[in-house]
């Protein structure tokens, strides 16, 4: 019994980790179409700007936020408006395969150039620390990693919401010609919205960085269950990627009892293609995915 | 040249020169390998990125201070030795092909092995196909003496199902009653870490010793939770982890986060790793670790390496270091012994030959091998006491006492 609440709590913890690493991702394709194999990379590169941020100045890498949240924020923009919306409309998709795939090689390689192979470990001081709830030990790194996906996300949905900003984003995602119409400039909003989904990969980049080993080829084994889950969750549905992240993380945490690590790793594609037999457009990506 | 456009002008100088270069080396290789002069030419593939970059750069290091330490001892038959080490990214397929196009394509005229079992087999399976003799510092799961190599030797003391020989003596030595009952195993899905696991398991369900968990997991695990969980859970006096490098450090820091304290844990390869320490931090008290070497050992050889190594890279040698130079040494013995080194397949089944009946003095101690290449000694039992990585087994090398009950982390 203690075992199954374990896995529970893990697999909530594990689930809003994946939530957040896969929340830009969707909001890529949402906004634009884009599929955007270089987020993992992204998501390397944050955790190795937090490694060294903490090392060389020996404050906590969650301080390092300040800094690459804007610096990921611009570079995002800056992506968007030089190299993505060069790209043809009608084959932007595929191409945007090819492109972001080259720019995953170049974070690669550059980080390889810079830190070298070597597998990195940000030491904490809370590292190993935990506390106890109904018996099943909750790891403070774990919890920290959650409350990051957590506050980053609601803030994500609210700025959606609520803004004048969100609803211009939201009206690109759902009809970008008829945006255009009303006034909406798209181009420099998808801009900023590819920015945004740059900047969630420095949060977790970040958080990936307190509990794990790094090594500048890690992404290529993040890519595979982050698609996996935003097209559970419907493709450019923020929402049904942080739900279809939860029951997949919940999922692969409790299969483990029963079925071994080799087998529940492989629950993400056996998602995956179940989604993509009973319901192709995911399960809350509605009219949208429809589309594509 | 007047310069106008710099950039330009630069760039297209330093393409020609590549290409000028590029041309120039190839035919100055074609040249050597025929008269048999200049350099001898090494071929090796090693995994500098990828899963096993970390071990596998060790053993560039190594190779590359044995062929500097050569070249400026004379050289190997009077000619200097040169390495063409490719990348393999770790890469099975890689693997194969790189030492399909350094036998072929650049005429090496010997090879050395890569690092890890998983590696080893593929390539080993090309150099046999060649006839070339294949001499490997890091394949030591039962798997890669099984395959009918007759090529392969294994420069290392033990293979990995006998890696925790002296520790699982220790275990039975102790009287009954203090013995451990209980034993959670998880093991990479890798023939080496498992074989290390599985080597002290078969030992420890000899003894008695109860196996509560037995997982497996695949090379490309991120997340180690579950599994800790799942040790926890069993509450195991002991806990054996087959391990490479990233797996231990997550593993253990899971672990911790759930409280587990084993009475007794024994992680392999990562624990000697000097990154280790810097990982985990402050708690690797009492973590136990098979290791093939230490810089310590008074065996002929090892001094003068030692000095050596670290006087050119400021770091005393680690395992795969030593191991990459103990390739070095068995090879360069054979070659002195029959006065050949060359692509020639009658002189490489001469050195095949040499090595099999002879005795090979190395940083690791004298080596011999059996029919399939498997050397016939043992590993160290190395443990954390007091901070540092320390032999505790066997009682003749011992450096400090090993610790029974390992302390809380």
């Amino acid at each position: 019994m203690s075992l199954l609440l374990q896995s529970l709590v893990l697999g909530v913890l594990l689930g809003g980790l994946y939530a957040l690493l896969a929340a830009g991702l969707t909001l890529y394709f949402g906004v634009m179409r884009v599929v955007m194999i270089a987020h993992s990379a992204f998501l390397i590169l944050a955790a190795y700007l937090a490694w060294w941020f903490s090392t060389e100045t020996g404050l906590d890498p969650l301080l390092s936020l300040v800094l690459t949240v804007p610096l990921f924020f611009g570079m995002g923009v800056f992506m968007q408006r030089v190299l993505i919306s060069r790209l043809r409309p009608a084959t932007l998709t595929m191409m945007s395969v090819l492109l972001t795939f080259s720019i995953a090689l170049v974070i690669e390689g550059m980080l390889g150039f810079a830190f070298s192979g070597t597998q990195r470990r940000i030491r904490l001081d809370y590292g190993g620390a935990n506390f106890e709830v109904f018996g099943a030990n909750v790891a403070v790194v774990k919890l920290i990693a959650f409350a990051l996906a957590a506050v980053s996300l609601a803030a994500l949905f609210l700025l959606m919401k609520k803004t004048q900003f969100g609803q211009a984003l939201r009206a690109t995602i759902q009809h970008p010609e008829a945006a255009r119409l009303i006034g909406i400039n798209t181009d420099r909003v998808a801009g900023y919205g590819f920015g945004l989904g740059l900047a969630t990969a420095a949060v977790g980049g970040t958080a990936l960085a307190l509990d794990s080993t790094f090594y500048p080829s890690l992404h290529w084994h993040w890519i595979g269950p982050l698609m996996a889950i935003i097209v559970v969750g419907g493709l450019g549905s923020i929402p049904g990627a942080a739900i279809a992240a939860m029951v997949l993380g919940m999922g692969q945490s409790l299969l483990q009892i029963p079925l071994g690590t080799t087998w529940a790793q492989t629950f993400f594609y056996i998602a995956l293609f179940a989604t993509l037999m009973v319901r192709p457009q995911g399960f809350f990506g509605g009219r949208l995915a429809q589309r594509f | 040249m007047k310069v106008k456009t710099p950039y330009r002008v630069a760039g297209l100088a330093m393409a020609s020169c590549m290409a000028l270069t590029a041309c120039m080396s190839s035919g100055s290789d074609s040249g050597s390998a025929e008269d048999g002069d200049g350099p001898i030419k090494i071929g090796i593939s090693l995994p500098l990125t990828g899963d096993f970059s970390e071990p596998g750069k060790g053993v560039q290091r190594g190779y590359e201070a044995w062929a500097d330490y050569v070249n400026e001892n004379g050289g190997l038959l009077g000619r200097d030795v040169e390495l063409t080490i490719l990348d393999d990214q770790s890469n099975a397929d890689r693997v194969a092909a790189d030492y399909e196009k350094l036998i072929n394509q650049d005429g090496v005229d010997l090879v050395f092995g890569p690092f890890s079992t998983r590696l080893v087999v593929p390539a080993a399976q090309v150099a046999q196909d060649y006839g070339f003799l294949f001499v490997e510092p890091a394949g030591a799961a039962e798997e890669v003496f099984t395959q009918g190599f007759d090529n392969l030797f294994y420069a290392a003391p033990a293979v990995a199902d006998d890696h925790y020989n002296y520790l699982a003596d220790a275990i039975e030595a102790l009287p009954e009653d203090q013995r451990p009952k209980t034993a959670a195993y998880a093991a990479m899905d890798d023939p080496f870490a498992m074989g290390t696991a599985y080597g002290l398991k078969d030992r420890l369900e000899e003894m008695g010793v109860e196996t509560v968990v037995d997982e497996v997991y695949p090379p490309n695990t991120t997340d180690f939770g579950s599994i800790a969980a799942k040790i926890a859970d069993s509450e195991a006096d002991v806990v054996v982890g087959g391990t490479q490098y990233q797996d231990a450090v997550n593993m253990i820091v899971a672990l911790q986060q759930l409280d587990y304290q084993p009475k007794m844990a024994a992680f392999s390869t990562a624990p000697t790793n000097p990154e280790f320490p810097e990982a985990i931090g402050s708690k690797t008290e009492g973590i136990l670790s098979p290791t093939g070497y230490t810089p310590e050992a008074d065996f002929p050889t090892n001094q003068e390496f030692v000095d050596y190594y670290t006087e050119k890279n400021g770091t005393p040698p680690a395992e795969d270091e030593a191991n990459a130079w103990t390739t070095g040494q068995v090879v360069a013995a054979a070659v002195e012994a029959v006065e050949c080194a060359s692509p020639d397949p009658e002189c490489q089944s001469q050195l095949i030959d040499w090595l099999r009946e002879n005795e090979v003095d190395t940083v690791v101690g004298p080596l011999t091998w059996d029919a399939e290449g498997r050397p016939e000694g043992a590993h160290l039992i190395q443990q954390y006491v007091d901070g540092e990585i320390r032999i505790v087994l066997p009682e003749e090398a011992k450096e400090a006492d090993l610790i029974i009950e390992k302390p809380a982390w």
